[in-house]
């Protein structure tokens, strides 16, 4: 290293200095801690006591955390999907040249900027079951809506083994679409990629407006939908301020979400330790699923230029 | 462009100087040889201002003479910014927490014990009920003083009494009173809950009464049953008692009544509880549990609730009690208000107004010189009350007047920096005429033993009578004083959402909610034993 480049270098570091010593403070510090933690029993008022690998033990018999680690992975499963699709669908609406498309394109993007709250706030009047808007338009086409943030939607098994789903998971992950705006931006950035003259080859060999979508677009679009699906997995395995305003986690536990869990653990319940312990196995799980789409990436996500 | 630019300099500097000459100003601080103590209150809203009124009267009288200054702060989220701030050695020197955080956080070392400093302050136990004495005590020592606390009981809806007086009757019940047993809870809210048949499904209209409606002390309902979760002399649990299967199973009950559905339907569209779409304030509920400060949700959200057959002239002359204005003629108050009622001593003339009464003070000039429009007594105003409140009954003959009480809390954080002088605050707001002041405002009832006639007779709720006699009583009860009560007030209120929903036998249900329960009393107490050997062997190895 020359003499220049090392002025250099420690010019570097002294300009990052202030966000270094904030990272490893703030964050790399509280996670190298938890981790310490999730081994002790741990109030944060008193000394953490070591007790070895117990919480996590005591983690694989809880039925609450199984509970909450089984809906969240529900709650993924219905807001992945019609996420990623509902966001592709309206950016390749939005990408058309049509009047006033950044108007259109602003419509989608504002709710993305309303506060949770607010916007928890709002969808809750949209489901209340007797005047909410949702019920109100389902009457005038004869439908009587359900109850959505109480009502049982199906149950399977009988008895003790019987296991009862609520309309209020679906109607979460439908209310998740609200929040769709920042997605459908970074699809039309990465549709703005496609080169025009593979739609031209593609029309001239004759494909139809499907066989475009699905034979150039999606394809050329697939890192874009990659990196959306990441994003996508680890939002939703990390749910929080919608349902603890909008149901609490109820019915009866019908909506508890690992993160509320937690939360319960470490502030109302003030185990720390053991909170601790559950949120590094939500990073694990969420590692594990995040390595599980890179894996599957090398089918279905193409490069260009490799 | 220029122009442009203009404007938005102008502009820019426009709204500087506004910030700069209205915007925020730094807290009043304190004089530099006074004791500077630090208050953090999770109130916000009025309920803070309200609190931060008894600061400035410490303040300007007690504070003044000790040299010591108090600090209001309100946050929201006190739990958890109190907790972290004493892990991390710099805690507040009064916290206002919830009553229930006081078990929690002693048995966790947060906080400093009180008995000596309120001892010294000539509090003790005979100062207090009983109810909030024993549950600011863990383990033998005093960890916190009440700021305002409460008693829920049942409140009822007079005048959808009145409109169904006939069916009660045929029923056998009693229209002119409200129920006395649970078992008469249940004939009452049957005979009042309306139904409409709308496209085959049957709907609520109007309930009479939806154990979970508010259902925010559902987790405390076992004793009107006669049960206790914990029995405090062998430090067991009792969660899933016969007694608390059989109100488990009451809670079931509404729901197997109604069916599951038109419950769900009916709660579903049911308005906030601090909104005017209240149920019980737009008469869509005719009974339900609530705490003293429901009346002024009343007053607030519907004043006319309060206003019952109240001659519209009065209720006129109460509007038009904001008219009036100092150096007003007689004859300008007379046309403004009517005839007046009376007169009183001297040259004091008084108009009924309702709930209220107006006095106008004349001076020798035979003008206005003062007014004013004080409640009438507690007892008047009842007769122009649409609701009531009286003792949630009970389930077993004889047990009268249960009533679960609650607090908030006033404690001082270990490590706090001026235990003396925030006790003096603290002492301060625990004097009778402070307690009574701040009780009026938060519209609850006092938590000492003794309260003063005016108090009873002014307080916004007319009911408050009703409420003092139930935070006396022998049957009150508060949450129980184990540490872990968090964790399992959580499980019970899933319990008792189970058995509502009809997703579980209340058996089944309070089972689990039982084995839970106890793993996480046993764990607790587990890791206390663990810490205590060590606590009493690191001296030892000193």
């Amino acid at each position: 290293m020359t003499r220049s480049e090392r002025k250099n270098l420690r010019n570097g570091l002294a300009f990052l200095s202030p966000w270094l010593a904030g990272f490893m403070l703030f964050t790399l510090l509280p996670i190298a801690l938890s981790l310490y933690y999730s081994l002790c029993d741990y109030s944060l008022l008193q000394r953490p006591t070591y007790i070895g690998a117990a919480n996590y033990r005591m983690l694989m018999g809880d039925e609450v955390f199984w509970k909450s680690l089984s809906n969240t992975f529900q709650y993924a499963l219905l807001a992945i999907p019609s996420g990623l699709a509902v966001s592709l669908g309206l950016a390749l609406l939005l990408n058309a040249k049509i009047r006033m498309q950044s108007v259109y394109r602003t419509i989608i993007f504002l709710p993305s900027l309303v506060p949770i709250v607010a916007s928890s706030m709002l969808w809750l009047w949209m489901f209340n079951g007797r005047l909410g808007l949702i019920n109100v338009l389902l009457a005038k086409v004869g439908i009587h809506g359900p109850a959505w943030l109480s009502d049982v939607m199906f149950s399977i098994g009988s008895g003790a083994s019987e296991s009862r789903f609520h309309w209020a998971m679906p109607a979460l992950a439908f209310m998740s679409l609200w929040g769709v705006g920042y997605t459908v931006t970074i699809y039309i950035a990465g549709l703005q990629d496609v080169p025009r003259e593979l739609y031209e080859a593609a029309e001239i060999d004759g494909a139809g407006l499907w066989r475009r979508i699905r034979h150039v677009t999606l394809p050329i679009l697939s890192p874009v939908i990659f990196f959306n699906l990441i994003m996508a997995i680890i939002g939703t395995l990390q749910v929080f301020a919608t349902p603890y305003i909008m149901t609490g986690g109820g019915p009866a536990r019908a909506t508890y979400f690992l993160t509320m869990y937690l939360y319960d653990c470490a502030f109302q319940f003030l185990r720390m330790g053991y909170a601790s312990s559950m949120a590094w196995t939500q990073l694990i799980i969420i590692l594990a699923l995040t390595g599980l789409a890179f894996w599957s990436s090398k089918r279905w996500v193409h490069y260009q230029g490799r | 462009m220029n122009v442009v630019r203009a404007v938005v300099i102008a502009a820019l500097l426009l709204a500087a100087c506004v910030v700069m000459f209205y915007g925020s100003r730094p807290l009043p601080s304190a004089p530099a040889s006074f004791v500077k103590v630090q208050y953090w209150e999770k109130w916000t809203g009025p309920e803070a201002e309200q609190m931060r009124q008894i600061v400035d009267d410490f303040n300007s009288t007690v504070g003044r003479d000790k040299r010591i200054y108090v600090e209001f702060l309100s946050i929201s989220g006190i739990a958890q910014k109190v907790l972290t701030s004493t892990a991390a050695g710099v805690p507040p020197d009064v916290a206002g927490l919830w009553g229930d955080n006081v078990v929690q956080y002693a048995a966790m070392d947060a906080l400093e014990p009180l008995d000596e400093l309120a001892a010294a302050h000539g509090i003790t136990r005979d100062y207090y009920k009983p109810i909030y004495w024993n549950a600011c005590r863990y383990d033998g020592r005093l960890w916190a003083l009440v700021s305002t606390p409460w008693a829920i009981l049942l409140h009822y809806n007079k005048e959808i009494f009145e409109h169904r007086a006939a069916d009660l009757r045929a029923a056998g019940l009693d229209p002119q009173r409200p129920p006395r047993t649970i078992e008469e809870l249940d004939r009452y809210a049957q005979v009042l809950t309306t139904y409409q048949t709308l496209d085959g499904r049957r709907r609520i209209i109007c309930s009479g009464h939806q154990p979970m409606e508010p259902g925010w002390y559902i987790d405390h309902i076992v004793p009107w049953f006669g049960g206790r979760y914990f029995d405090p002399s062998s430090g067991e649990l009792t969660i899933n008692s016969d007694e608390a299967v059989r109100a488990f199973d009451w809670i079931a009950g509404y729901a197997r009544r109604d069916g599951v559905g038109a419950v769900s339907e009916f709660r579903s569209g049911l308005g906030g509880f601090g909104s005017t779409q209240n149920p019980f304030l737009i008469g869509r509920l005719a009974m339900m549990q609530q705490g003293p400060w429901m009346a002024n949700f009343i007053e607030n959200l519907a004043p006319e609730m309060n206003r019952w057959n109240v001659p519209a002239e009065q209720l006129r002359r109460e509007k038009d009690f904001s008219q009036l204005r100092t150096g007003m003629s007689h004859d300008e108050v007379i046309r403004l208000l009517g005839e007046p009622s009376s007169q009183q001593a001297g040259d004091t003339l008084v108009w009924d107004a309702g709930i209220r009464v107006i006095r106008v003070h004349f001076g020798r000039d035979n003008r206005v010189a003062a007014t004013e429009m004080p409640l009438l007594p507690a007892m008047q105003r009842r007769k122009f009350c649409k609701w009531a409140a009286a003792p949630f009954p009970s389930a077993v003959p004889r047990l009268d007047n249960v009533a679960f009480c609650g607090f908030d809390s006033l404690v001082i954080p270990r490590g706090a920096r001026h235990k003396k002088e925030a006790f003096e605050f603290i002492a301060f707001v625990n004097r009778r005429d402070v307690v009574e002041k701040l009780c009026s405002m938060h519209c609850k009832n006092s938590p000492l033993a003794a309260v003063s006639r005016e108090f009873i007779e002014r307080h916004p709720n007319p009911y408050i009578q009703v409420f003092e006699d139930a935070a006396a009583s022998p049957n009150a009860f508060s949450s129980p004083q184990i540490p872990v009560w968090s964790e399992i007030s959580a499980e019970l209120t899933v319990a008792a959402q189970k058995c509502y929903l009809l997703e579980q036998s209340p058996t089944d249900a309070l089972q689990f909610a039982a084995d839970r329960a106890q793993a996480k009393w046993d764990y607790f107490r587990e890791v206390q034993r663990l810490r205590n050997r060590n606590a009493s062997a690191e001296p030892m190895r000193q």
